[in-house]
């Protein structure tokens, strides 16, 4: 309710500053009246006009008269003027072409559409204190590279296309088949990094980090897609899986039977039998091989479009080298100009985690500069009392909907009204053209009143997006709004079943007695919520538990930090720069101070979590401090336990001073300076306790981290002859840069293999690492000064915390966040959040923006004092005996066990916690006794919609 | 103009960053305006067929 | 039989995936036989086996629990 989405619409301008712009946005007409819409689709079934569909990237056309995808919000019709036959012949403008076309017009049922009117954009002036920008990306346009054939081939296309070409709702219906003859390919290739990790053409010089995956993804998916008997080969130079479980993703492509084959493709010709020859030169073999393939996708790497620019120079961001926003390490969302904000594409190229993740820390900025108007301009409804219906006999209205011609056209909605009238407990019955239509809202308020009613079934569309409009009306007419249900007779019906309308009125007649015998046995729910303690916990004190603590001190609201050392800043400490080069300490030692004289934030140092119990809005701890123990309370926790670099039991670590990890390395440079000139040279050796079996997870800042320190040196001694010992680089990003220029410098890449690592031994005085190099296929022997291991990041040992909170691990140890993609630092448990190297290793930027965004999700409770929760939760009934069998079953561990006296004699009872439940229903369907029942779905309730079902049979 | 803050955010561009951000917003007490380009929401990740880790659809 | 045999099913469909699924068969205009009497639960997993029972014991011919 409180977002205004404008379609169609670009910022023009804008004025003022941090805290107060003006932004005039242009907003092109939609032609389709917005409130009358209802998304039958006839006015693009009846359109005329043609024109490639952007959303299907082209490969198949939409109509001028369209909507983006099925699932679009908003879920309602447009005109596209520039094509529409009526508007380019001159609208309604003068006589010509007047009258011309208006198909749509005539054929839209809802009267949605009015050509006669005078269709203008709309430019108007918005005021707002802070802008996010967030305009995407563009996919990389290979037609100008003749090596990819792109242009000249049909069955060459781009990954998006490809991508759409899977797609259920896509060109093929989900069913792949190549666009030149409609085939189902049997041999696919995809080619990595086009238009990425490349200068010499006009392409882009850093790594789209997204597309290794995309590709694994794809090759994976394209079996459920075909018949099955598809041969894939990824032809690549790195692959790039350093996201949270994406290797273990790679492994399962492997096991799979996908081909990997290490390669940059030299070229593509026409093939003899209608399909593309690729030209490569094989690794392994020392070979130039020509294969013949159906298909090839070219796995096109992101960049920052045409139209994108000129936004950033309309509102003066400055853009790095590769036109992405300039952003910093220590403040990621933050671009030159205060009070505008960047997030996603825009900033870099990213993966859907790490764009959900600076989303929301985007939002964190924003909410922060802005705490003091919190709440001034957003809107909330009222409603009339509740009418209290409980003892009254069920009292149903009944509306039926006919959905233009979309339920009518099918169903006979005159007869299923009769039939309505029929049921039991019904005292009214009506049809509407438009049940949905806020005029009909006002109706049905009407005869909700003058009809007494207590129970209102809709039967129209699904519930799924329109129970919550017709829940509104039934508050706005003072009754509970769970004494409603719908019948689904649309999607559920008349859609699926268009061509038995006998049959398909028989289902309706069934759908909507089960509906009213529902309807009848509901029970108005109480509205739950909870007081919301707006104070936060943040445990670990590394510089994503102070950013989360210093975002959420900074709103106002209280917050404990946790550390169980005696020193704030954890890793950090040890690393001297960012990637980028900025150096750590100073802000680091700024970051600590700001914490430290936060008068908002508590800091307990030496502290340990020692119980937890309660749930979202209202926890309960217990701490100990020093040995002293004390009872904190809180509303939301961030857990930001950070993690630890592996000490390797390798490679002679341990037991040569000249072998060293990453940090220790690092504290070496600092520390000895001048060795350096001396030193014979220096041997990196990547994926140390990484990408093995008993850690199969890539640590994500090692490469990076080698490239930085392999530069350093070069910067020091330009002679030093420096080796970096690796099995696929991992610089994603515009990190991409420092691997050219170490390459540039001089610094020897050298591949090995997991299953033929280096060995090192001594020789007399001389440590000497000895590889197989796989181009040359024979033993390298190099004596080194220095042996520098890119030792894997482990996580903290969160055992305590997961049992404290019943949160989740993932195999690798790692908390385990509530979606992947969509709740990246979200914990399964509401309330909870996660920041840092706890969740994934990563570096300094990316754990500053998730501290952030566990803050913007954090004040997305501690902003009400009050949070209201779902009403549709698991209740005891009096039938439960105590058994527990339910305890164990439920997800979330909502239920618990409890003990009462009757008569003198124990009892057991369980408890539910309307806070943790979610009213899956698991314990409904595991109690033996009808001892507990989620509301709205009883046992009772669904066995009479079973019944109602076959009451005819 | 008056220097005073505006409890509003603007965010630009409806992909699944800026339904993101405006969905956080909203919920933690500001009013936005989310602007969107074309005629719906849902940006490149609606294209998308399915998604790791799960291959469920990304609608 | 002179009538085609025309089976009767209740389907117990999960409100986040199956049930949008079918909306969304909707939504495709996919054309699919008219014999299933859908029940939309909130997790699949909260279909007590004795609903299951009941229904055949009703006469339904089949039962579809989809999540």
């Amino acid at each position: 309710m409180n977002i205004e989405l404008l379609t169609l619409a670009e910022v023009e301008n804008i004025s003022g500053s941090e805290g107060n712009f003006k932004v005039t946005v242009r907003q092109k007409p939609r032609i389709i009246d917005m409130e009358k819409c209802i998304a039958c689709n006839l006015c693009a079934e009846k359109c005329p006009k043609k024109v490639p569909d952007e959303y299907n990237e082209g490969l198949v056309p939409r109509k001028s008269a369209y909507i983006k995808y099925g699932q679009t919000v908003p879920l309602k019709y447009a005109i596209e003027k520039e094509t529409c036959i009526f508007f380019v012949k001159g609208g309604n403008k003068g006589q010509k072409g007047k009258g011309k076309c208006r198909a749509c017009e005539k054929y839209c049922p809802a009267e949605a559409i009015d050509l006669d009117q005078d269709f203008q954009d709309e430019v108007k002036d918005i005021n707002v204190g802070s802008i996010i920008l967030t305009p995407g990306f563009k996919s990389f346009d290979p037609s100008s590279f003749d090596t990819y054939q792109y242009s000249n081939f049909k069955d060459v296309v781009t990954g998006l296309e490809y991508e759409r070409l899977l797609s259920s709702n896509g060109p093929c219906m989900g069913h792949l088949v190549r666009p030149s003859d409609g085939k189902e390919p049997k041999k696919i290739a995809w080619l990595q990094c086009v238009g990425s990790r490349n200068i010499n053409k006009c392409d882009n010089g850093y790594c789209s980090s997204v597309c290794c995956m995309y590709a694994i993804k794809q090759a994976i998916v394209t079996a459920e897609h075909t018949t099955g008997d598809v041969e894939q080969t990824i032809f690549y130079m790195d692959i790039r899986t350093h996201g949270k479980d994406f290797d273990n993703y790679f492994g399962l492509a492997k096991a799979l039977g996908i081909k990997f084959v290490n390669t940059r493709v030299h070229s593509t010709t026409p093939g003899p039998n209608g399909g593309v020859e690729v030209e490569y030169f094989n690794e392994e073999t020392g070979q130039r091989v020509v294969e013949e393939f159906d298909m090839l996708v070219l796995s096109t790497g992101l960049e920052v479009s045409k139209s994108v620019q000129e936004l950033a120079g309309k509102l003066n961001i400055k853009l790095d080298k590769y036109k992405f926003a300039e952003s910093s390490s220590f403040s990621p969302s933050a671009t030159n100009v205060p009070g505008i904000f960047a997030s996603g594409c825009f900033q870099a190229p990213k993966d859907i985690p790490q764009s959900v993740t600076d989303a929301s820390a985007a939002a964190a900025s924003a909410s922060i500069a802005l705490s003091t108007q919190r709440g001034t301009l957003a809107k909330e409804r009222t409603f009339p009392p509740e009418k209290d219906v409980t003892g009254e006999e069920p009292r149903v209205g009944v509306f039926v909907c006919s959905c233009g011609i979309n339920i009518a056209g099918t169903i006979d909605v005159k007869a299923l009204s009769e039939y309505a009238q029929s049921l039991p407990n019904v005292v009214f019955v009506d049809n509407n053209l438009f049940s949905c239509s806020q005029d009909t809202q006002v109706m049905i308020k009407e005869k909700i009143a003058e009809h007494n009613m207590n129970r209102v079934v809709v039967a129209a569309c699904t519930p799924r997006t329109h129970e919550p409009l017709f829940r509104e009306t039934m508050k706005d007419a003072g009754l509970n709004e769970y004494l409603f249900e719908m019948a689904n007779i649309r999607n559920q019906n008349s859609w699926v079943h268009s061509k038995e309308p006998e049959k398909a009125f028989e289902k309706a007649k069934d759908q909507l007695r089960m509906a009213v015998v529902k309807a009848s046995m509901l029970s108005p729910l109480e509205h739950l919520s909870v007081n919301v303690n707006q104070s936060a916990l943040v445990v670990g004190g590394g510089v994503s538990g102070m950013i989360a603590a210093l975002g959420l001190a900074d709103q106002g609201y209280e917050t404990i930090l946790l550390e169980k050392t005696d020193r704030l800043g954890g890793n950090a400490w040890s690393l001297a720069t960012t990637w980028r080069g900025e150096e750590i300490k100073p802000f680091l030692e700024d970051l600590i101070s700001k914490v430290e004289n936060n008068p908002n934030i508590k800091l307990y140092k030496n502290a340990r979590l020692k119980t937890s119990k309660g749930a979202v809005g209202d926890f309960v701890s217990e701490v100990e401090i020093e040995g002293e123990k004390r009872a904190i309370k809180y509303g939301i926790a961030v857990i930001c336990t950070g993690g630890q670099e592996l000490k390797p039991n390798e490679y002679l670590y341990g037991e040569d001073e000249r072998v060293f990890t990453h940090f220790e390395f690092d504290k070496e440079l600092l520390e000895h300076k001048p060795a350096l000139e001396k030193a014979k040279g220096a041997v990196f050796i990547q994926c140390v306790g990484s990408r093995e079996p008993d850690r199969p997870y890539c640590s994500r800042v090692c490469c990076t981290h080698t490239m930085h320190s392999a530069l350093e040196l070069k910067k020091t001694n330009p002679q030093m002859p420096v080796y970096v010992l690796y099995r696929d680089v991992r610089t994603y990003g515009a990190r991409e840069d420092l691997y050219r220029e170490a390459r540039e410098k001089g610094v020897i890449f050298i591949r090995y293999r997991w299953k033929s690592k280096p060995t090192v031994v001594k020789d007399g005085e001389d440590l000497v690492v000895t590889v197989k190099d796989h181009v040359l296929n024979r033993d390298l022997e190099i004596r080194t000064s220095y042996l520098v291991l890119a030792s894997a990041i482990l996580p903290a040992d969160n055992k305590d915390l997961v049992d404290l909170y019943k949160c989740g691990l993932n195999n690798d140890g790692f908390l385990q966040e509530a979606h992947a993609k969509l709740r990246p630092v979200d914990l399964s448990v509401d309330g909870m959040f996660l920041a840092g190297l706890c969740h994934y290793p990563k570096p300094i930027d990316e754990a500053i923006a998730q501290a952030q965004a566990a803050v913007s999700r954090a004040t997305t409770i501690l902003s009400k004092a009050v949070m209201p929760l779902d009403s549709i939760k698991s209740y005891v009934t009096d039938n439960c005996d105590g058994c527990a069998i339910c305890v164990d079953t439920c997800p979330y561990g909502a239920i618990s066990l409890t003990g009462y006296e009757l008569d003198g004699v124990e009892h057991k009872k369980i408890d539910t916690n309307n806070a943790l439940c979610k009213g899956c229903g698991i314990c409904e369907a595991t109690c033996p006794k009808h001892g507990v029942y989620v509301h709205g779905f009883t046992n009772e309730q669904l066995k009479a919609q079973i019944y109602a079902a076959l009451e005819n049979v | 103009m008056s220097q005073e803050k505006v409890g509003a955010v603007m965010v630009v561009g409806g992909g699944i960053a800026g339904i993101q951000s405006a969905l956080d917003l909203a919920d933690a007490g500001y009013y936005v305006y989310l602007v969107e380009k074309t005629a719906g929401i849902g940006g490149v990740m609606s294209q998308l067929d399915k998604t790791f880790p799960t291959n469920d659809c990304s609608m | 039989m002179a009538e085609k045999y025309e089976p009767v099913i209740v389907g117990f469909l999960c409100n986040w995936c199956a049930y949008a699924g079918a909306d969304l068969a909707g939504v495709s205009r996919l054309q699919y036989p008219t014999n299933m009497r859908a029940i939309r639960v909130m997790c699949s997993g909260m279909v007590h086996p004795n609903l299951v029972v009941e229904a055949l014991e009703r006469g339904a011919d089949g039962v579809l629990v989809l999540g």
